[in-house]
């Protein structure tokens, strides 16, 4: 009997090789749940419920984090594999799938009595040699469209159909060069993801400029605006009744009247500066003027502007500001005195779109934009979400391999040269531990075995063909997904993130090793102790 | 006239209940054909908008979180803008899709009649059909209305149990980015944006989140007013018995963090229970003459709720006036008095045929009862504000000639409902400065309001002297709400703050562990303390 029996006799416990049993079925069970998704043959799952929302993705990250995952084993596996995402955007899918045949490999040897501890030594070193075959596999890359469009490409694949791939590859990439500055970390902010529910999905855009999802609230303010100076603030421009001088503070109405007119002409001040600032450029010239403010414009405010011909937006995005002088140039400004030309900045373009009740206002033509906007259409709200999360996870790889500057052959390659590399430093190894290598390199194959059954093929026949043509071979040898044959991914273009790669290599390899050195699982929590 | 826009926000699956028995009240009494018009200025919690198609729509200006399975049939983004399509009808690009559908749920007699007519042919009892909000939800939601928690389950013992969980899920994405924005949005399009309602699950983690959520507010939203109402259920899911002790320090430390942020974030804040005790366990229901509720009923006990919440917030929302939010907070926010207590009395009970200044005469008892926890309010040294609802001024005094017995009061100089419970407020509380609001109208009491009310209320809730025939229905009733501040409230907060003082360390170790420091929550307690103490006569 456990211990913590004697303790607490509620507590439930599940030991030894049950303890195993339990962890190795619960790992089996989510990678079962994932395998169909892995590689762009991989099957898209929609998810409904009770209430009839609709989800479409294939994205394991956001797969994890819709299913309710209540076994604790499976839920420390979804947690490492969401982790993985956060950190690199990709790779949640195949995380799932190495951790669970690392255990099922395992399993085999376990059974046939080899104790877990010496397992997971041979783990371990199988992990340090693996990172060592990935830094030989690097490709060092320039940063430069061809390169980083051959990356985006791989991983957007995964996500969403090829056509609709192609075009956000496209985008994703455009969008990163123009927001990067040499040797300066890209700041993925800087890329503003817009949604407009209209057209189709492969009317998805990359906007040089700005989208915000407002527009002007005066009827008689222009609704395009060509070469334009852009004013950026965050001051207030509506009359506020200040608590202080609430209902007991006046006596009369007259006195009520004198205070709200004596606060009114406080805003007016405010307001009377950006339009002197309007006349003294533009007027006389083919300029014109726009102000995007942080915080609120009320009705009067906007009247005065409107009359001037300026447009005027209230309650921008905070984090607009930035962007905007990324994009236009110009300062974002605090308050209003001393206006200058040069705090302003520029655009081409403005003007205001509407779609039903919702406004949105393009800033285009900018110089140099360092901030821009991918402008997502699709019909309806599922496939904007399914955009959205290959946008983001496309932009994810494209900077991934700008950091790393370097890529890794993808198809599967890398695990098959890392099996037939392994396989070889296993003869090197004395003692048990070298049983522990060959697992986890048998475990590596389970992604090209994966890629090959999603594409419609016979897993075995397929590793069989590979494996020969790889020890034929010197250069990595990938899988082609619509033939089955064996391929050159560098000549097909197929690249995945080095970065990626080793951060699945180094949690998959200490999740499995804790798992299977777990020999006692007990429930007894703070929860059903009495207080 | 100008309208002054509120954003109303609820967190939590009980304040959501309490939410969409107000939108009920509000939406069962909007008149579309009538030629008296409402007193209310809708507009004011409201939004006027336009889908896709160009039909206009009217929805509430609101934002409510829940957690995910707390929807019961209500998809996420409602069904006015974005109709539902069956799965089968997506276009997947002629890829290979895998469904995983879970059971469709049954939607219970008044959803059904909802969907098929738009509006309810019949009123029915739904005691037993209710186990979410959304299954007596009237009106319908603007698809930004909705946010789930997909992190945390619904039902049972919920993990979503500590203050700390709260503030940590504010610094996701989904609610730093995507809910500010839709904060941002629906204040965008107000002219006159004057403040936030907020009603908050005060005992678990929502207290948390709402904490995070003010903070922003406050940042970006600088001198907007914030209204909150801190709620706690009066039954929690797992019986009396089971429900352990530890369970119960948790909520009274996640109360007293409540209250500590809500003192410094908001405006003015509120709590409200139907139970008398609320801390620890929530104790013995509060009685109301003329009701007979189940006080382990959610559906029952929030409508009563809010109703009261309802009628208090009408002050600063009728046509007539021009009370703004601002006024309503600082009228009671005065010396650091942050708090303040609510009292109710549904219906307010005027016999058929009576006239108001009769009721008043033989009133006994204090007017209203209290429904903030540990707080009886008193009758002197009080900021107090009343609401009064569902009394035409032809119900006021009879004419000269015959006003027999009624002319030797003195209240009946008294020319309106408003001048006569003021009087009467002057003579029986001492030291109080009193404000009365009076509308004509009664409260829509309609289903899906649940049927509470005795056999002695009739149609138009005044009390009959027989039963109501059994095919007449409760319509509308008088109701009566007030506000107060005064000793009474310090003696609340500090109830709560001995209860959470007495709390030892092992029932503390969940919102450490959750990265809040005993040293903080030792503080949070001080402060708590402090507040109380403004509460004191020197």
């Amino acid at each position: 009997m456990a211990a913590i029996s004697l303790l607490n006799p509620k507590a439930e416990v599940a030991r030894a090789a049950q303890a195993l049993a339990v962890n190795i079925s619960a790992a089996k069970g989510i990678q079962d749940v994932m395998k169909s998704n892995l590689g762009p043959k991989g099957t898209l799952k929609m998810l409904v419920s009770g209430a009839g929302d609709i989800k479409i993705t294939k994205d394991g990250n956001v797969l994890l984090h819709e299913m309710q995952i209540q076994h604790p084993t499976a839920s420390l596996i979804a947690r490492a594999s969401t982790a993985q995402d956060d950190m690199t955007g990709d790779g949640t899918t195949s995380t799932v799938l190495v951790i669970g045949e690392l255990l099922k490999q395992a399993d085999i040897y376990i059974a046939e009595g080899l104790h877990p501890r010496v397992l997971t030594a041979g783990f371990d070193k199988a992990r340090f040699k693996t990172l060592e075959i990935l830094d030989k596999l690097k490709i060092p890359i320039e940063v430069n469209k061809e390169s980083l469009l051959d990356v985006a490409r791989t991983s957007l694949r995964t996500k969403v159909h090829r056509e609709l791939a192609d075009v956000l590859t496209e985008i994703c990439v455009d969008a990163i060069l123009a927001i990067r500055t040499d040797n300066k970390p890209v700041d993925l902010h800087m890329v503003e993801l817009m949604e407009m529910q209209h057209k189709t999905a492969t009317d998805t855009q990359l906007i040089r400029g700005l989208v915000l999802d407002h527009g002007s609230r005066h009827p008689d303010m222009p609704k395009r605006l060509t070469n334009a100076y852009i004013l950026t603030c965050n001051v207030s421009m509506e009359y506020e009744k200040s608590e202080v001088n609430s209902g007991l503070f006046y006596k009369t109405a007259e006195e009520r009247e004198k205070l709200v007119t004596a606060e009114r002409a406080f805003i007016e001040e405010r307001v009377k500066k950006v339009v002197a600032l309007k006349r003294k450029l533009c007027d006389g010239t083919d300029r014109s003027f726009v102000v995007i403010n942080q915080k609120g414009i009320d009705p009067m405010s906007l009247d005065m502007l409107a009359k001037e011909g300026i447009i005027a937006l209230r309650r921008a995005k905070r984090r607009n500001m930035e962007r905007l002088a990324l994009a236009c140039g110009g300062v974002a400004m605090n308050h209003l005195d001393d206006l200058h030309e040069s705090q302003l900045g520029y655009a081409g373009l403005v003007y205001e779109h509407i779609l039903g009740e919702n406004k949105f206002t393009f800033v285009e033509e900018c110089k140099i934009p360092q901030s821009v906007t991918i402008l997502m259409k699709a019909p309806n709200k599922h496939t904007l979400m399914q955009i959205k999360d290959a946008v983001r996870d496309g932009l994810r790889a494209i900077n991934n391999a700008i950091d790393d500057k370097a890529v890794i052959p993808g198809a599967g390659a890398f695990e098959l040269t890392a099996y037939k590399e392994l396989m070889a430093f296993k003869d090197s190894v004395k003692g048990k531990s070298r049983l522990g290598i060959a697992a986890y390199a048998e475990a590596l194959l389970i992604i090209p075995k994966v890629l090959a059954v999603n594409s419609g093929f016979d897993a075995q026949d397929t590793i069989v063909e590979l494996q020969e043509e790889s020890r034929l071979n010197p250069e990595p040898v990938g899988l082609d997904l619509s033939s089955g044959e064996a391929i050159n991914p560098k000549e097909a273009g197929i690249y995945d993130n080095y970065i990626v790669k080793k951060q699945i290599i180094n949690s998959c390899s200490v999740i499995a090793s804790n798992l299977l050195l777990v020999d006692e699982i007990m429930r007894a929590g703070m929860s059903s102790l009495k207080g | 006239m100008e309208t002054r826009e509120i954003l109303s926000l609820q967190f939590g699956h009980y304040s959501n209940f309490i939410g969409t028995h107000c939108w009920n009240i509000q939406e069962r009494s909007f008149e579309y054909n009538s030629t008296t018009p409402s007193e209310i200025n809708h507009d004011v919690l409201y939004r006027e908008g336009l889908t896709l198609k160009g039909e206009v729509t009217f929805t509430p200006r609101l934002l409510l979180v829940d957690l995910k399975g707390s929807l019961g049939t209500l998809p996420e983004s409602g069904n006015l803008y974005d109709p539902q399509v069956p799965p089968s009808t997506v276009d997947t690009w002629g890829q290979g899709v895998e469904i995983r559908e879970s059971d469709k749920l049954p939607k219970n007699a008044l959803q059904q009649q909802l969907d098929m007519h738009n509006s309810l042919r019949t009123n029915s009892n739904l005691d037993n059909a209710v186990n979410v909000w959304s299954d007596f939800l009237y009106p319908r939601f603007h698809p930004r209305t909705v946010n789930i928690i997909k992190e945390y389950m619904h039902g049972g013992e919920s993990e979503f149990d500590v203050f700390p969980l709260g503030a940590k899920l504010w610094k996701t994405e989904q609610f730093a980015e995507e809910f500010a924005d839709k904060i941002r949005n629906y204040i965008e399009e107000c002219d006159s944006f004057q403040g936030f309602h907020v009603t908050l699950d005060a005992t678990n983690g929502f207290s948390g989140l709402t904490s995070s959520c003010l903070e922003y507010i406050n940042d970006e939203y600088e001198r907007k007013s914030i209204l909150a109402f801190p709620v706690i259920p009066s039954h929690y899911v797992d019986s009396e018995d089971e429900r352990r002790p530890l369970k119960d320090s948790i909520c009274v430390l996640n109360l007293a963090l409540a209250f500590e942020m809500l003192q410094e974030k908001s405006s003015l804040f509120v709590p409200l229970c139907t139970g008398s005790n609320g801390w620890r366990k929530p104790g013995e229901p509060r009685k109301f003459y003329h009701v007979s509720y189940n006080s382990t009923s959610n559906y029952h006990t929030s409508a009563i709720l809010a109703s009261a919440l309802d009628t208090i917030t009408l002050k600063h929302r009728l046509k007539s006036r021009h009370d703004s939010l601002g006024d309503f907070c600082a009228y009671f926010n005065t010396h650091g008095r942050a708090a303040a207590g609510a009292s109710l009395c549904l219906p307010f009970s005027l016999n058929k045929n009576a006239d108001f200044i009769d009721c008043l005469d033989n009133w006994e008892g204090p007017l209203t009862q209290s429904i903030t926890p540990n707080c009886t309010i008193g009758t002197d040294n009080l900021v107090q504000m009343f609401t009064l609802r569902g009394i035409p001024e032809n119900r006021l005094k009879r004419p000269l000639p015959n006003a027999n017995k009624q002319k030797l009061m003195s209240a009946y100089n008294c020319n309106s409902v408003n001048e006569m419970l003021n009087f009467y407020l002057s003579c029986n509380y001492y030291i109080c400065l009193n404000n009365v609001t009076t509308v004509s109208q009664g409260m829509s009491v309609k289903t899906p309001f649940p049927n509470i009310f005795d056999e002695f209320v009739g149609n138009n809730g005044n009390i009959y002297g027989d039963s109501r025939p059994m095919d007449t229905v409760v319509e509308s009733v008088p109701i009566l709400a007030g506000l107060h501040s005064g000793l009474e409230v310090g003696t609340m907060l500090e109830s709560l703050h001995t209860e959470a003082k007495r709390i030892k360390h092992p029932h503390k170790q969940q919102f450490i562990t959750e990265g809040l420091e005993e040293l903080e929550l030792s503080e949070s307690l001080n402060k708590l303390l402090e507040l109380k103490e403004c509460y004191e006569n020197n």
